[in-house]
């Protein structure tokens, strides 16, 4: 039955998860941004909360919440400060890929640490997907796995590797059949204090930029053959998938900052006043938020959407093509969302005394941190004639936009 | 004749300063956003190099710190007809250039900045000697004017200005507070708008000249900014403060009527398109790193899937660029024909503040992660942070839409 009511229980979650929010990022956002990360003690609040683990299957020691639930709490962190979620504690992206990728045991021997009661909320996932470049002789990554005795030996360097400075280990995406393209991948769990690991400077980035992002060198790094990562199914409808439903976890928090950018606008076109009205009054202001209004409501409408169709068991296809379509709409809006509400404010929304400037640059940053909405376009208009899912065009390869996963 | 081709002045100052941009200016421009300023050493030594490139008089006109029309105001006016002048043309090309090097610097540029047009168009010749006359010879000391208008509580709508001016004697006292003044704080003067009655309107706006260390004019708050964070943005302070009725700008006649208060809003349409030149040159920058990122990244001998999207968004944020660089142009050639322009320039800002914001954020895009990094050699984070208030300061986008609207929608008055 149609229904865009969420449970009481997911309430009561929405209402503790956004006070712990509201207190604890939104009111410090600032402070965040400044230091460049968030203090021990909110990463440790927020980990008492289960946020980081509550996507992941029980089994994998997560609280099983499902995406729906996940995405209303997320976005809630969004709207508190988009770019502390990011710096947030827990398996993140890691966390998505190992549920997709890995069988069931190993995921829960990856993913038990971080549950731990001691070192749980410090504890960070890392994905290595992205490369600086496309490769310039074959489709595929430039990292490669090549057999070594019982094991394997990586060797490239990757991207904009969130948390790559943080965690234990990074799931990393190698070219393991180097004739087969795109369809050659493999996945490897690697330890970042492993012989051969480099990690690199981290970057300072236009938004987002209290989270890690950063550099990772391979370079000829040993593992042995459990470190590598196969699925029962299809390797590549994993990868695909792991990219659809971690990016809904980006869009969720584009959502809340889409929301925020609304808020702030709309209550300030209360308040402001020009030639002797609030300027809301203005039709062209009035028609700006009237459009803002339509575009943050369909994105959570179309994110919740999405969520359902995999908690729901919808046909995976459909639910591909669900969460391309809401990620994509989630990040556009949050752009034009941000961008809406400084130009709104007027003057004072180009300074940082109020927060709409750093809502702009986070909106920009979010909108590469998960499959680009281009790239999302390309993986719904692929369900929605029915094509098969060409991993070349769906995954987010370095060959048409380089990105990095969070 | 229809004819789009730049002069060979033009062209040589464009290809001089954009050389200076790549070889001087732009190695330094992110330490510069981050230090908030622009080294008094430096832009000393750009100051030279520009004019040597430009030629004095030139320089004088896109960086305005000449007493003569920087832009417009019928640039030649009293000069022999015959061919008209193209200083406003030579001034958009100039600003669009400075722009594309690093638009915090443009604004950081001693001189008379926003503050030159009104005293060059309203002040009494002794007013334009007095306040030009102190850029001629900057040899010891560096020195800007700025401009006065925007106040905490009336931005678009001019006329709500509260800031208030009585006359005592021979003196005004002035007694208000003026927010978002560009170089506000360093400047040598700045022109205060401030009304005699606020009941009265326009009619009852007076601009002065208030100069610096004027007891009772202080600087308040710096701004720290999203973007242009080099060009400095100050508060300005005005308790009991006596100003000269000398320094009433043009006099006590011109002021007697709505018509001395129009004069100095004229200025908008000479600096809109000039503004509108900058944006330009911002979007212009980010455009060509995109485009330059995408031939090196992407442009592979191997057929790629998505590249043929890539390159279509290439194409349309370049056409916008283009649209609103002839808008620009036409602005500015009106100007230059010294006829009514006020539409053309309200487009010409609106467009390519727009268009500039489009391609900055969009150049973000199909760079992808690597355009979202600051790096001295990785620029386009902040033209994106610089770009935005293009679309904001010197009228925002709704404000020049209204002056657009008016002019083309028959009996329209007010919004
Ligand atoms: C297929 C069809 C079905 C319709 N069905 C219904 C119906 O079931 N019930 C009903 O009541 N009406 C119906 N209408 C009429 C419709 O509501 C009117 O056409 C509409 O309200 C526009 O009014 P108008 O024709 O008087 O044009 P005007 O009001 O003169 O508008 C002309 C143009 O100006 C724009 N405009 C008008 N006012 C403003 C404003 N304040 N700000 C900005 N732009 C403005 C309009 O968008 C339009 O483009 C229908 C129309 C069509 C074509
Ligand atoms: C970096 C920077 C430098 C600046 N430098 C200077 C300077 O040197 N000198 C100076 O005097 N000022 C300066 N300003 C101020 C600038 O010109 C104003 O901020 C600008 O004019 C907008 O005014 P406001 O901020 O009061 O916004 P408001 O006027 O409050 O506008 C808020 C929003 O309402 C909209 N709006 C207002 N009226 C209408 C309407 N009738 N119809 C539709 N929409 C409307 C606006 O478009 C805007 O989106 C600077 C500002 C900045 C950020």
């Amino acid at each position: 039955m149609l229904s865009f009511e969420p449970t009481e229980e997911q309430r009561l979650m929405r209402d503790s998860v956004g006070d712990f929010a509201r207190a604890t990022l939104g009111a410090h956002a600032r402070e965040h941004e400044a230091m460049r990360g968030v203090p021990d003690a909110v990463r440790r609040a927020a980990f008492e909360l289960g946020l980081g683990t509550m996507d992941l299957p029980e089994d994998a020691g997560g609280q099983g919440l499902g995406l729906v639930t996940t995405v209303l709490l997320e976005e809630e962190l969004g709207r508190a400060d988009a770019a502390a979620a990011f710096a947030l504690a827990g398996p993140g992206a890691f966390g998505t890929a190992v549920a997709e990728l890995a069988r069931p045991l190993e995921r829960a021997a990856l993913l038990a640490p971080f549950a731990s009661a001691e070192a749980g909320h410090a504890r960070f996932g890392a994905v290595g997907w992205s490369e600086l470049r496309p490769n310039a002789e074959r489709a595929g990554m430039s990292t490669v796995a090549v057999r070594d005795g019982a094991g394997y030996r990586l060797s490239g360097h990757k991207a904009f590797v969130h948390n790559a400075g943080l965690a234990e280990r990074v799931l990393v995406v190698a070219q393991v059949e180097p004739e087969r393209g795109w369809d050659g991948l493999g996945a490897f769990v690697v330890p970042t204090d492993a012989p051969g690991v480099t990690i690199g400077a981290r970057h300072a980035t236009v938004g987002l930029d209290c989270a890690w992002f950063g550099e990772l060198g391979l370079d000829a790094v040993s593992v042995p053959a459990a470190a590598r990562l196969e699925p029962e199914g299809s390797f590549t409808a994993a990868l695909v998938r792991f990219f659809a439903k971690r990016a809904l976890v980006v869009a969720a928090r584009a959502v809340g900052l889409a929301g925020r950018a609304y808020d702030m606008a709309r209550s300030y076109c209360d308040e402001r006043v020009a030639f002797g009205k609030p300027i809301g009054h203005f039709q062209a202001v009035a028609f700006e938020l009237a459009d803002r209004h339509m575009d943050v409501e369909s994105a959570r409408w179309l994110l919740w959407r999405a969520a359902w169709h995999w908690d729901g068991a919808q046909p995976e296809r459909a639910a591909l093509g669900a969460s391309a379509a809401a990620t994509a709409h989630a990040l556009e809006v949050a752009m034009r969302t941000a961008d809406a509400c400084v130009g709104l404010h007027g003057g004072i929304g180009f300074v940082r005394d109020l927060l709409a400037e750093k809502l702009m640059r986070d909106a920009k940053q979010m909108a590469l941190a998960c499959p680009t909405a281009l790239l999302c376009d390309q993986l719904a208009a692929a369900v929605e004639v029915g094509a098969p899912l060409d991993p070349a065009a769906v995954l987010p390869t370095p060959e048409a936009q380089a990105i990095f996963v969070c | 004749m229809i004819d789009f081709q730049l002069t060979d002045k033009q062209r040589q100052l464009k290809d001089a300063l954009e050389g200076l941009g790549r070889h001087v200016v732009r190695p330094q421009s992110l330490a510069w956003d981050r230090d908030h300023t622009v080294s008094e050493a430096f832009l000393r030594q750009f100051m030279g190099m520009a004019r040597a490139f430009a030629g004095e008089g030139s320089a004088e006109r896109f960086l305005g710190t000449g007493e003569e029309p920087g832009a417009g105001h019928g640039a030649d006016r009293g000069a022999p007809r015959g061919k008209p002048s193209q200083a406003n043309r030579t001034a958009a090309v100039g600003a669009e250039a400075l722009a594309w090097c690093d638009a915090a610097l443009l604004l950081a540029m001693p001189g008379p900045g926003l503050g030159g047009p009104p005293v060059r168009s309203t002040g009494t010749p002794e007013q334009r000697q007095r306040f030009f006359g102190i850029f001629k010879d900057m040899s010891q000391e560096l020195r800007w004017g700025a401009y006065g208008l925007t106040e905490p509580g009336a931005g678009s709508d001019v006329a709500a200005i509260r800031t208030t001016c009585v006359k005592d004697g021979d003196a005004w006292v002035l007694n208000g507070r003026k927010c978002y003044i560009t170089n506000g704080a360093r400047a040598a003067w700045t022109v205060i708008f401030a009304t005699v009655d606020h009941r009265l309107g326009r009619a009852g706006h007076r601009a002065f000249v208030v100069e610096k260390g004027t007891p009772g004019f202080s600087v308040g708050k710096i701004e720290d900014k999203m973007g242009l964070r080099a060009s400095e943005t100050a508060e300005l302070v005005l308790e009991d403060c006596r100003v000269p009725e000398a320094n009433l700008l043009g006099g006590a006649d011109a002021h007697a009527s709505k018509e001395g208060f129009m004069t100095a809003m004229k200025t908008f349409d000479t600096t809109r398109p000039l503004v509108g030149a900058m944006a330009c040159g911002i979007g212009r920058a980010a455009y060509e790193h995109a485009r330059y990122f995408v031939r090196e990244r992407y442009l592979l001998s191997r057929p790629i899937p998505r590249y043929a999207a890539l390159a279509e968004r290439l194409a349309r944020v370049g056409r916008r660029l283009e649209a609103a660089r002839a808008l620009v142009h036409h602005a500015v050639y009106l100007a230059d024909l010294e006829q009514q322009n006020a539409k053309e320039a309200s487009m010409a800002k609106a467009y390519a503040g727009q268009a500039a914001v489009h391609a900055c954020t969009e150049a973000i895009d199909l760079c992808g992660a690597h355009g979202t990094l600051a790096g001295s050699d990785q620029l386009l984070e902040k033209w994106f942070r610089d770009i935005k208030v293009f679309d904001i300061f010197e009228g925002t986008g709704n404000i020049q839409r209204v002056v657009i609207a008016k002019r083309i929608v028959s009996g329209l008055k007010a919004f």
